[in-house]
């Protein structure tokens, strides 16, 4: 079954005592916690806000139109300006601005920090030094350049979790239908999105009966091999479902074509946003190159 | 290998976005003629399916643990253009209801792990199996096809990644996009995937391969391969008119260094290096033409050459094995008796 809400996932079963958790166990709680992510998503894109309230063709375009200035953007300062602009966007969107830059930079932030330092030390980037490390000097084009592409990342890292956030599933698939997106390939990444909450709910529990069925952890070989049956089991699943839905699909008349009843209208407040949205970035453009003049 | 949004340069995305649409229409044309009304359900499966495989988490060592692409596995199940689709598909879900892989780097991604993986491993796996394999030639087969695949499609993110360097920087050389140079970042990546990734990827397809192999071969059956290979022509067509963004990579590639270049780096020049380094003078040094003044089109004369070379050899071995091979079906009855 593909749970509604978030109350409709049953806890967890608690660990073992002594010890850290066990792999099963593990892959079990991030799976739980993929499944809760979806729905979490799906809650917050309920709520009534700026970004919520408008037409979803506008809001996918425009939040792209931004990720794609934030990466013809090259000065730091108006990078940041950027991160900014995706807190108060957040917030306006009522999204929690903590909640949302401790996503932004769990899931971009801290890796490309850990990427883009050792790009600031003299090794990669000659210059002149400003943190004296040996080789490992830390120069001042390196540490720029650092700086560049983690605001970079994190900036279009905040547009793109703002499309995940603000956006309903069926609000997206109805922009990618009204946005001339072929039927076949809107259905199929309808049925995709349902059928991938059912097979990780399957994998969760498979996990979790094995956690809940064995009395040793066993070896890494051992647990290897068990991964490896759950994989092939869920392959035959999979194709297994899409026979049964093919029948399903067949004994309700379907005969290959795929059309769409979505009809949207864009409203004033659509109309203000796109032209609000293009004016921001052609000026953010246009800044960013004045200041790097 | 999800590539995020901001490290890659306007130039590479947008070429790699653009150029995913044309394979994903192939793909869609292609997928409709062998699946018919089927494909909606069977690419929703393989989507999910995909995506699932990627959330399993295999033991390795020390209480590390690595996950599968699957792309390999998907492509010998659904043939490469399902996968393609399957993976583009599961990939586009995941950067936009789970924020992994970038928005505007779709395209890259999808060109590294659903179409490289997928054509890789599955046109390897059809050579090294052959059309009739014994269980152990296909689980083998299975294994090194996703291994070679995955690392192939390391290989181009790196590339991707090496290339921002040389073609996005300020007037002072500063890189303006993924830092690393192509003789740092090819390296890095086809490492981490040779050494650790690579196995994972290897292990699950040659295992789940097995564990078909047993309960439901019919998954596995080759299919028919009408038209063998005529796209890989028009392919490496591709391949040899892009050759010359070789030629953007300054300095050497990692451990291919000469011997002044040796020096530069330790001090001084090992005695078998310096000995051994001159034995043997190229007839097209460094992928050059001689006497060609044009460095691009040197370098794009050195790899027709190159593959013309390559092809010819395969081509005689092949025909080799082939006549061998007929040698030995004779029948029967023109064998004499005793």
């Amino acid at each position: 079954m593909i749970p509604a809400a978030k109350h409709d996932i049953a806890p967890a079963i608690p660990g073992r005592r002594g010890g850290g958790r066990s792999f099963a166990r593990k892959a079990a709680d991030s799976l739980t916690h993929a499944v809760m992510e979806v729905l979490e998503n799906e809650e917050i894109a309920a709520r009534p806000g700026l970004l919520q309230g408008l037409d979803p063709r506008v809001k996918l375009l425009s939040l792209l139109l931004f990720a794609v200035t934030a990466s013809l953007v090259h000065t730091v300062a108006v990078l940041v300006g950027l991160v900014t602009l995706t807190l108060l966007l957040a917030a306006a969107s009522r999204v929690s601005a903590w909640a949302f830059a401790r996503k932004v930079w769990s899931s971009a932030g801290l890796l490309v920090l850990l990427l883009a330092l050792p790009s600031a030390t003299e090794l990669i980037t000659p210059g002149s030094v400003v943190v004296p490390l040996g080789p490992l000097s830390l120069t001042s084009a390196g540490l720029w350049g650092a700086a560049t592409l983690v605001a970079r990342v994190v900036a279009a890292a905040g547009f793109a979790l703002l499309v995940v956030w603000t956006m309903r599933w069926t609000d997206l698939l109805r922009a990618l239908s009204a946005m001339r997106l072929p039927g076949v390939v809107v259905a199929t990444l309808a049925m995709a999105q349902k059928q991938i909450i059912t097979l990780l709910r399957t994998v969760e529990q498979i996990h979790l009966a094995r956690e809940s069925r064995t009395l040793h952890r066993g070896t890494a070989a051992e647990n290897r091999f068990w991964v490896t049956g759950r994989i092939a089991f869920v392959l035959r699943k999979s194709l297994k479902t899409a026979d049964d839905v093919y029948d399903a699909m067949l004994s309700r008349g379907f005969d290959g074509s795929v059309r769409s009843i979505t009809r949207l209208r864009m409203g004033a407040k659509d109309y203000a946003w796109s032209c609000a949205a293009a004016a921001l970035c052609a000026a953010v453009i246009l800044i960013d190159r004045l200041v790097a003049m | 290998m999800h590539i995020p949004d901001g490290y890659l340069g306007p130039q590479t995305y947008a070429v790699l976005d653009a150029a995913i649409i044309p394979i994903w229409v192939i793909a869609a044309k292609k997928v409709k003629k062998t699946l018919k009304t089927k494909q909606i359900p069977l690419l929703a499966l393989g989507a999910a399916f995909s995506f699932v495989i990627m959330m399993f988490n295999v033991p390795v060592v020390g209480g590390s643990t690595g996950h599968a692409v699957g792309a390999t596995l998907i492509a010998i199940i659904l043939g490469p253009w399902a996968a393609c689709i399957s993976v583009s598909v599961a990939l586009v879900i995941q950067a936009l209801v789970f924020g992994d892989g970038g928005i505007t780097a779709i395209g890259a991604n999808c060109i590294n792990m659903a179409v490289v993986i997928p054509f890789v491993g599955y046109y390897l796996y059809r050579l090294l199996a052959g059309d009739v394999p014994s269980a152990t030639r296909r689980m083998i087969s299975a294994g090194v096809a996703s291994y070679v695949a995955i690392v192939s499609a390391a290989i181009c993110a790196g590339f991707e990644f090496g290339i921002q360097p040389a073609i996005a920087h300020t007037a002072s050389g500063q890189a303006l996009y993924a830092p690393y140079p192509l003789g740092v970042a090819v390296p890095s990546m086809a490492l981490e995937h040779m050494l650790f990734f690579g196995w994972v990827e290897a292990f699950v397809t040659m295992g789940v391969v097995a564990a078909l192999t047993k309960s439901e071969p019919a998954l596995l059956q080759m299919r028919p391969a009408a038209k063998p290979l005529r796209w890989l022509w028009g392919a490496l067509g591709a391949l040899i008119m892009l050759t010359p963004i070789g030629v953007l990579a300054s300095g050497t590639a990692w451990g291919e260094w000469d011997s002044a270049q040796m020096k530069a780096r330790i001090g001084y020049t090992p005695h078998g290096f310096d000995r051994l380094g001159g034995l043997w003078k190229a007839i097209m040094p460094d992928y050059s033409t001689p006497g060609m003044g044009n460095a691009a089109v040197g370098y794009l004369i050195a790899a027709v050459v190159g593959v013309i070379i390559v092809v010819a050899l395969a081509w005689g071995v092949g025909a080799v094995l082939a006549k061998r091979r007929e040698a030995k079906a004779v029948p029967p009855e023109s064998v004499p008796s005793g």
